[in-house]
């Protein structure tokens, strides 16, 4: 067993954990933080991503261990006091998401890109959220909800 | 049709998106029940082949194991809807790599896989049939001798051998016709098995009670039908299932049918335990009821003025190893290879065909995008060699009101034209040529409004609560948690935001026929508001009671009944419901069920669907670009203008047509399950490669707006239709570019490469 450390969401948490549980596992099972999830398992669809100190990661790939001592964001920590995120805001409003279950890992990989780059160029965006796969196809309103976001509007 | 309400027509949000946005929304994959056990299915290593042995003592010494049972436990329990020929558990004989031969509970996911690895099967091999023409040969591999002895639904006709069913159209002499042709055209497409691929895969957990009672949680579109395929398969009394509906990550056809949920009920009687079962992605893509392959002859007969004649084709679907929906499918070929145009004459044979892979099963517009890319990709050929221009030649041609469709159905609100005209003129078709390697397609393509019945409950709570009770199920569309909503709250003088819905859950909801066929909107909208003119009615009989007024005096507006003569007449939702003195409120109920469509059923032999009920229609214009010396195209625009009748919600209608050519667009570029003796060679996202954002123009979308005469305010169903037409479009497009036929999806570099040099795609 690890005894491990993180910070989820601004809360400091401690646990212990087997070696060969993922981050991801960690994230749903023990925290019964759900939001992100398990589409593929192994890195390809990017619907688990999670922030790492601030970089989108697809938490299947990380061994809990791996991610001990760092800062994790997850949706759920998105809204604060019952006002939705920004990013959260402008996909709702954009109606950037159908059946919703890619949207936690597209939502957490366009925040962090944002906040990199506030005023991106669409073919950087297109770029930026490829690795997330949405299959009810919502790509077109996923961008208008960035353009929403970057003052670019349509 | 009723007033239009204020609620309609506008972008209003989803009553799950809140839920969705913040991570909290429950999907299949997030349930669980206390005490609860995990599955994993043992599955076949072999594409065709006879079980000699099964040996599970390790297994069962694995720690944690509860049950390991094999087809010998499970003896009688087959499935397949139509033709019932899927053991749930191999008995004797697998006929496909991936086929469950055994079923494992126990307490960790891990202890569950550890013990199927553990179980030991003997194989003796039998002679793979890998293709349809494989299946079809003289000396064939039977797959099923014994498929006489198999129960089968009416209506289907089985030729028998490796033939799972046949269905033909004929209307008209086509010979006849073919003898007066100035041109014939004949050409063979081949169209590859593609995969639903929504992103939480089948999932189920079941729990069996006391009395034997049997639940179960799935992510389904289609509860009732889940409930009778449990029923019938493991023969237990449909009253003692009850099957609950949990969030729903994606279905697009292949969440309608049984899948994991028997496996989970025959552990949870066998445990005592509720059990869930999860898929793995390979799972998925090896060995879950895909959409069909086929391949596609066709020829066509035309007038020298580019009249269309008559057209004769023999669709040749791939159904593999099981015949799970494809005797239905099928039939879509009938209804859809020859197009939204006039014929004098016309002659289909469609058949599903046993070979060994995957069983294949329902895909958004079933057995549509197979016919479409053969019809419209020929249509194409025909405007080329004729000298015609393609958008001309479709209007020429299109049907118009009062036209008859392939069957003899008489076509009411028909938009064809208006669809050509709005894709043509939003990409520019007449606009001069787009130069070197770049190229332009166009395709058109029709479809139904599925009819069967759906009901509603609208119950007024004695604080005024309002809860929209229906059967229907949200898979993600927002056919229900926004479209049906903004109908029912429109009824009802309030805001979408003031309802409550509770769906899709056989014991407390009332029936819904499913997320399928493109209908939820149109049935579950008309059935609530058919709720809610009965609890108008209930409402204003009370209140005019009490405010000494005529039931006719009264309006339902702003939360308020209320007498429109007298401005001070008035109560709010919650006085009325407790003048009902029921202690609970009142209760409005509606159903609805769209009338079957006539057509001439002496022209089709074993065809499930006959007719397309409120039928659409619409228009794929695309523009690309072919690198020259690679092969490679780029998808510069892409537009879809497709009839919707009206627009309830233009944010998610919008959703449903540029999801559906997304969708399309991966058919017709990226996606195909490879199959190499037997086996599936790409069981993974980066081998069976899904459109990304990086892949995509943005789709610019045009809704159209003919209305129904029987859809809520005029509305047709939206859902499938967007994915039938890219594959035609974007091959069309990739010949104006190259002056090559692709006559193979997907259009990959390769054959783009190849068809440049000359060499048959």
């Amino acid at each position: 067993m690890l005894e491990l450390e993180f910070t989820v969401n601004g809360s400091p948490r401690k646990i212990e954990s087997e070696a060969r549980l993922t981050l991801l596992e960690i994230l749903r099972e023990t925290f019964m933080l759900t939001g992100a999830k398990e589409a593929c398992g192994v890195g390809e669809c990017g619907n688990c991503m999670v922030l790492i100190d601030g970089v989108a990661t697809p938490s299947c790939l990380v061994l809990a261990g791996d991610a001990g001592g760092t800062a994790i964001e997850t949706i759920e920590g998105l809204a604060s006091d019952g006002e939705l995120d920004p990013v959260q805001r402008a996909f709702v409003d954009a109606g950037a998401f159908q059946c919703g279950f890619c949207t936690p890992g597209m939502v957490m990989t366009a925040k962090a890109f944002l906040r990199d780059n506030p005023d991106p160029e669409p073919e950087a965006v297109k770029q930026a959220l490829s690795g997330v796969l949405c299959r009810c196809g919502t790509y077109s309103r996923i961008m208008r909800a960035i353009d929403q976001l970057t003052g670019r509007g349509i | 049709m009723t007033a239009i309400p204020e609620t309609v027509g506008r972008s209003s949000g989803r009553l799950d998106g809140e839920a969705k946005i913040t991570g909290r929304f429950e999907y299949g994959v997030d349930a669980a029940r206390p005490g609860m056990l995990w599955a994993r299915l043992a599955r076949s290593t072999q594409p065709h082949a006879r079980i000699v042995s099964i040996d599970t003592s390790a297994a069962l010494a694995v720690p944690g194991v509860y049950a390991v049972l094999t087809g010998a436990d499970t003896e009688g329990f087959v499935g397949s809807r139509y033709v019932r020929d899927e053991p749930i558990l191999a008995t004797g004989t697998v006929r496909y790599a991936g086929e469950p031969i055994a079923a494992v509970a126990a307490d960790t996911e891990e202890a569950a896989e550890e013990a199927c690895r553990a179980i030991v099967v003997e194989y003796e091999s039998l002679p793979v049939v890998e293709s349809v023409d494989d299946a079809l040969a003289e000396d064939a591999p039977i797959i099923h001798p014994e498929w006489e002895s198999y129960w089968v639904s009416p209506i289907i006709n089985r030729p028998g051998g490796n033939v799972v069913s046949h269905a033909t159209l004929r209307r008209g002499d086509v010979d006849a016709v073919f003898a007066t042709a100035d041109r014939v055209f004949e050409d063979t497409y081949e169209v590859p098995l593609v995969h639903q691929a929504s992103l939480e895969g089948r999932v189920a957990i079941a729990e069996v009670d006391d009395d034997g009672k049997v639940h179960v949680w799935s992510s389904h579109q289609y509860p009732w039908g889940l409930r009778q395929d449990i029923s019938d398969i493991l023969h237990i009394p449909l009253d003692d299932v009850r099957v609950t509906v949990t969030g729903v990550g994606g279905g697009f056809g292949g969440k309608l049918y049984a899948g994991v949920e028997p496996y989970c009920i025959v552990l949870a009687l066998a445990t005592g335990r509720p059990v869930k079962l999860r898929l793995t992605r390979e799972e998925e893509l090896t060995a879950t009821s895909p959409r069909m392959g086929a391949t596609v002859h066709l020829r066509t007969a035309v007038a020298s003025d580019g009249t269309f004649l008559a057209r004769e084709g023999r669709l040749d679907y791939d159904s593999g190893a099981y015949a799970e929906s494809s005797p239905g499918v099928v039939s879509v070929g009938l209804m859809t290879l020859p197009g939204p145009y006039r014929w004098q004459a016309l002659a289909v044979d469609a058949r599903a065909i046993y070979t060994n892979k995957a069983g294949c099963g329902s895909y958004r517009g079933p057995g549509a995008p197979q016919a479409v890319f053969a019809g419209e990709s020929q249509v194409d050929r025909i405007a080329r060699e004729m000298g015609i221009d393609p958008l001309q030649l479709r209007l020429h041609n299109a049907v118009r009101d009062g036209d008859q469709g392939p069957t003899g159905q008489v076509l009411e609100g028909v938009s064809l034209v208006e669809t050509l005209h709005a894709a043509a003129d939003k990409i520019g078709w007449d606009s001069a040529g787009a130069g070197e390697g770049r190229g332009r397609g166009l395709s058109c393509t029709w479809w139904t409004t599925t009819g069967l019945p759906s009901s509603a409950d609208l119950r007024l709570g004695e604080d005024g609560s309002l809860v929209l009770v229906t059967g229907a199920t949200e898979i993600g569309t927002g056919a229900v948690m926004a479209g049906v909503a903004q109908i029912c709250a429109g009824e009802l003088g309030v805001d979408p935001g003031d309802l409550t819905i509770e769906s899709a859950d056989t014991e407390t909801t009332p029936y819904d026929f499913g997320a399928q066929g493109s209908r939820t909107m149109v049935a579950a909208g008309n059935a609530a508001i058919a709720a809610a003119s009965d609890l108008k009615d209930q409402m204003f009989d009370l209140a005019a009671a009490k405010l000494g007024c005529s039931p006719d005096d009264l309006e339902l507006a702003d939360g308020e009944v209320r007498d429109r003569d007298d401005p001070d007449a008035v109560l709010t939702l919650a006085d009325v419901a407790r003048l009902a003195g029921t202690g609970n409120g009142l209760v409005g109920s509606g159903t609805y069920e769209q009338p079957g469509t006539p057509f001439d059923t002496d022209s089709v032999v074993g065809a499930m669907i006959g007719a397309f009920n409120i039928p659409s229609f619409a228009t794929h214009a695309c523009e690309v670009s072919v690198d020259l010396a690679t092969g490679e195209v780029s998808l510069d625009r892409y537009v879809i203008a497709q009839d919707v009748g009206k627009v309830v919600n233009p944010r998610y209608c919008e959703g449903q047509l540029t999801g559906g050519a997304v969708q399309g667009i991966g058919q017709a570029m990226f996606e195909e399950i490879v199959y190499r003796d037997g086996h599936v060679q790409n069981p993974n996202f980066t081998d069976y490669k899904l459109p990304t954002m990086a892949d995509l123009p943005p789709i610019e979308a045009v809704m159209v707006e003919v209305p129904s005469a029987s859809g809520p305010y005029g509305a047709k169903g939206v859902g499938e239709q967007g994915v039938i037409g890219p594959p035609p479009a974007i091959a069309n497009a990739v010949r104006d570019a190259t002056g090559r036929a692709i006559r193979r999806l997907p259009i990959t570099a390769e054959r783009v490469w190849a068809a440049l040099r000359g060499e048959e795609s």
